[in-house]
């Protein structure tokens, strides 16, 4: 097993650098034998990537302890599905995950229908194995699964228990496949500027893979924040920490990307700041790597300090370059092809200060991130620079964000009068505004609070709106029902509607944000058995201490019921787990979930006379918090689903050159 | 009125006394609005990445003892400030969760509003720029365009839908 696995690694190193040659040679000299010998080299590649993975997911089920990794991030007791999920636990597991995903895109691409007879490919895949190159050589000599000890310990050292929660099944994989995701628009951009040609193909296909990518970021963090809700017992969800930040920022340019790319396609504008943002969300995916591998920022998410991170640094530096020096030179060229604006109030100018507000956002949290670094640089002095400071940088910025967002909808393309605008955002500007007041009187009276709820209002009324002109258009044509039209109108042009759905996601995000953030009530008390602790309109009985076994974890639980307004909600057991191949318990929360709030309850501590100490917290609309992720989700996958009668993607059907 | 006036002062001194013991039997709780907004100003040094209002007391000593000397400074009466202050001249700024308002820190809070606002400014000239050639001789268009437009998409798709029913 030992030389089945470490050959799939050195095996793989050694076909991705024949690929990589064989293409370029391939394409110097425009021979198609070569191409498909690079392309028969994917998948060979996506073969031994993917065998690894089998031979580690065997190795961990099977607990040979022989095995680093499998001592390092296992135990015979635990539970077979978190045995394997250790696979992303540590550095070089989940490099390997990443490098599987890098391969699985790299074939799905080079054997695309759709991508069929398209000369660029060879450009793509060329690329996209540098990347492979890069990885199979860490995961061959630096970050090694496969390595194995000189003495096989009897048992493994266990799996951090916070990483044994569902939400860890699955947060790592997405955020993963976000990251590798952004190396294929890379890959298109860097194709299509080395080709001097970029198409309204090349622009439907880089698209619908930043969206891809997009979307598997966005639920990346959705499940992370879930998951730090619910298993680190501190009742929050996101900690502006540099890892936290890392996957956000590539997400705001991704996201810029997606909005300015649409000028792009309607104006033939704004390419180089586009290839700009490809560029850029693709070297953060690495900088964010970097920063989780080199230790070089304290963050609780971090693996084990090691020196991988130098790797990386010194990879996004010859990636940043290489794909900077593409673009200067071919800075004329497309620059010959730009366009113009025909007013200054139009839908493309509310798209260029959403990339400003978003690319902006992105620098804030970058500079803040960095700046600890930037601070011993400069006078010897590491500061930290955490949650306040993110909050009061980024509130103002991204409900700037929000507004515009609001207002976009109704701008029309091209121009929009001061007539249009009265007759648009009259009646929208009316109702937020009554809406601001109605929230003062009912006792809202935090100003952030009413302005962002306010910015909210208008955005649903605006979007509401734009759903109404359109079915109103659509039954004036065709005479359907309400719901048929809706249904029609929505399946004609998915990407738009599917980009509304997506607003009104982070729309109910942002309540939930607003509403966590300013209205959460918490208490911390030490009672007596019988007594109970108020909160709100809520009363906590405290009934039971007790204890049970779990196969080799101690689990220490209180019984507490709960009433609300005088009626009960039934019984909980906020827990402390105590694990035996673990030194650090663990809370497991209980957690009484409403639209209204969430009222969430830890076990903190208790004392032998059965005195206990709870933290007991009201979080406000965090189940908005999760229905605006869930849209978000619909909305990225209506955006880019193909429908019976839509082809958002046509197949290639360009110029054919001598290779493909 | 010698008596009155005793009576008084002494029933001055009673509440004053008792205001005095409940200033110093005050309890404060650790999850409560007053104590969040000192607490959040420090980072807990125990690797937990979270504040001392968010670190748990109950598995972190460091922050049960500095929690308890907050309390004991509150008690005393200073405000948050005093305290911030307080630690900043023992252990220097690196024990915040922010950088200070001041000296080369300020820069930290700075730049991201002025890079935007530079930028912000760029992009206003640059749309002025793109849009000035076009103003004087294209014809204004209003409310109808945009109408038309969402009435033309829908046109189109359904003219798409039949063509691909028929062909």
């Amino acid at each position: 097993m030992y030389l089945f696995s470490n050959a799939t690694i050195y095996i793989g190193l050694a076909i991705a650098i024949y690929s990589l040659l064989v293409m370029t040679l391939g394409i110097i000299k425009k021979n198609q034998k070569l191409i498909n010998s690079g392309k028969g080299g994917v998948i060979a590649l996506f073969i031994c990537a993917g065998m690894a993975m089998l031979s580690l997911f065997y190795l961990l089920a099977t607990s040979q302890f022989k095995f680093e990794y499998v001592t390092d991030y296992t135990s015979s007791e635990l539970p077979i599905i978190y045995k394997l999920t250790a696979l992303w636990a540590g550095n070089a597991g989940s490099l390997l995950l990443w490098t599987f995903f890098l391969t699985l895109y790299t074939v799905m691409i080079t054997f695309s229908r759709k991508m069929k007879g398209n000369p660029m490919v060879p450009y793509i895949n060329s690329i996209l194995l540098v990347n492979a190159v890069f990885f199979f050589f860490i995961l061959g000599f630096v970050a090694k699964p496969f390595a194995i000890l000189d003495t096989v310990p009897t048992e493994g050292k266990g799996l951090n228990p916070m990483l044994q929660n569902p939400g860890m099944i699955i947060h790592p994989v997405t955020l993963y496949l976000g990251y590798v995701g952004l190396s294929v628009p890379f890959a298109f951009a860097m194709a299509a500027l080395i080709m001097k040609n970029m198409d309204d193909f090349w622009i439907k296909m880089t698209r619908r893979w930043t969206i891809i990518a997009w979307l598997f970021l966005s639920l990346g963090n959705i499940f992370g924040g879930q998951w730090a809700y619910v298993e680190l017992g501190w009742g929050g969800y996101w900690a502006w920490d540099p890892v936290e930040n890392a996957s956000f920022m590539p997400w705001l340019t991704a996201t810029a990307f997606l909005h300015s790319v649409m000028i792009q396609e309607r104006k033939n504008m704004l390419k180089v700041w586009n290839i700009s943002l490809i560029i850029i969300s693709y070297a953060l995916t690495l900088f964010g790597t970097f920063l989780v591998r080199s230790g070089v920022l304290t963050s609780v998410h971090a693996f084990a300090n090691s020196n991988l991170g130098l790797y990386f640094l010194i990879f996004m530096a010859f990636a940043v370059i290489g794909a900077l020096y593409i673009l200067m030179s071919r800075y004329n060229l497309i620059k010959r092809s730009a366009g113009e604006f025909n007013s200054i109030v139009s839908k493309e100018s509310s798209f260029l200060i959403n990339n400003l507000l978003l690319v902006g956002a992105a620098f804030a949290i970058f500079w803040g991130t960095i700046f600890p670094l930037v601070s011993e640089a400069v006078r010897g002095t590491k500061v930290t620079v955490g949650t306040p400071f993110f909050n009061k940088v980024e509130a103002p910025i991204l409900l700037s964000m929000m507004f515009i967002m609001a207002v976009c909808p109704l701008l029309a393309w091209q121009r929009s009068t001061v007539k249009n605008l009265k007759k648009n955002f009259l009646l929208p500007a009316v109702l937020a505004v009554v809406a601001m007041i109605l929230m003062v009187v009912l006792g809202i009276q935090k100003a952030w609070a009413v302005i962002g709820y306010g910015v909210i209002a208008l955005l649903f009324v605006t979007h509401y709106l734009e759903f109404y002109r359109g079915i109103k258009a659509r039954r004036k044509m065709t005479g359907e029902m309400p719901l048929v039209a809706l249904y029609r109108l929505m399946t004609k042009n998915r990407r738009r509607y599917g980009g509304y759905l997506v607003h009104l996601g982070i729309a109910f995000i942002t309540m939930g944000i607003i509403g966590s953030q300013n209205y959460d009530l918490q208490t911390m008390k030490t009672i007596p058995l019988g007594k109970s602790i108020e909160i709100k309109d809520y009363r906590i009985n405290y009934d039971k201490l007790d204890q049970r076994k779990e196969g080799i974890n101690d689990i220490i639980y209180a019984k507490v019921t709960v009433f609300k307004d005088g009626k009960s909600l039934g019984t909980f057991e906020p827990q402390k787990v105590f694990y035996g191949h673990w030194d650090e318990p663990s809370s497991e929360v209980a957690i009484i979930s409403s639209l209204k709030e969430d009222l969430y309850i830890v076990l903190s501590a208790w004392e032998d006379d059965g005195r206990a100490t709870f933290v007991v917290k009201v979080n406000p609309m965090m189940d908005w918090l999760w229905i605006g992720s869930f849209m978000i989700v619909l909305g990225a996958l209506f955006a880019v689903w193909n429908g019976k009668y839509q082809n958002l993607t046509p197949r290639y059907t360009g110029v054919r050159k001598e290779v493909s | 009125m010698n008596r009155k006036l005793f009576l008084t002062l002494f029933a001055a001194m009673f509440v004053l006394q008792a205001s005095f013991i409940h200033v110093e039997a005050r309890q404060i709780d650790y999850k409560s609005e007053e104590f969040r907004e000192v607490a959040s100003q420090f980072a807990c040094t125990c690797g937990c990445g979270q504040d001392h209002f968010e670190c748990d007391p109950n598995t972190c000593s460091l922050t049960k003892s500095f929690k308890k000397d907050l309390v004991g400074m509150m008690n005393k009466g200073m405000n948050k400030d005093q305290i911030r202050d307080y630690y900043v001249k023992i252990y220097g700024e690196e024990i915040l969760t922010s950088p200070e308002k001041s000296g080369f820190s300020l820069t930290a809070w700075v730049l991201p509003f002025v890079v935007l606002g530079g930028a912000g400014a760029g992009v206003l000239f640059i749309i002025r720029k793109w849009a000035k050639k076009k103003d004087d001789d294209e014809p204004t268009l209003d409310i109808k365009s945009e109408k038309d437009e969402v009435e033309g998409e829908i046109l189109s798709s359904i003219i798409d839908e039949e063509r691909k029913k028929y062909l």
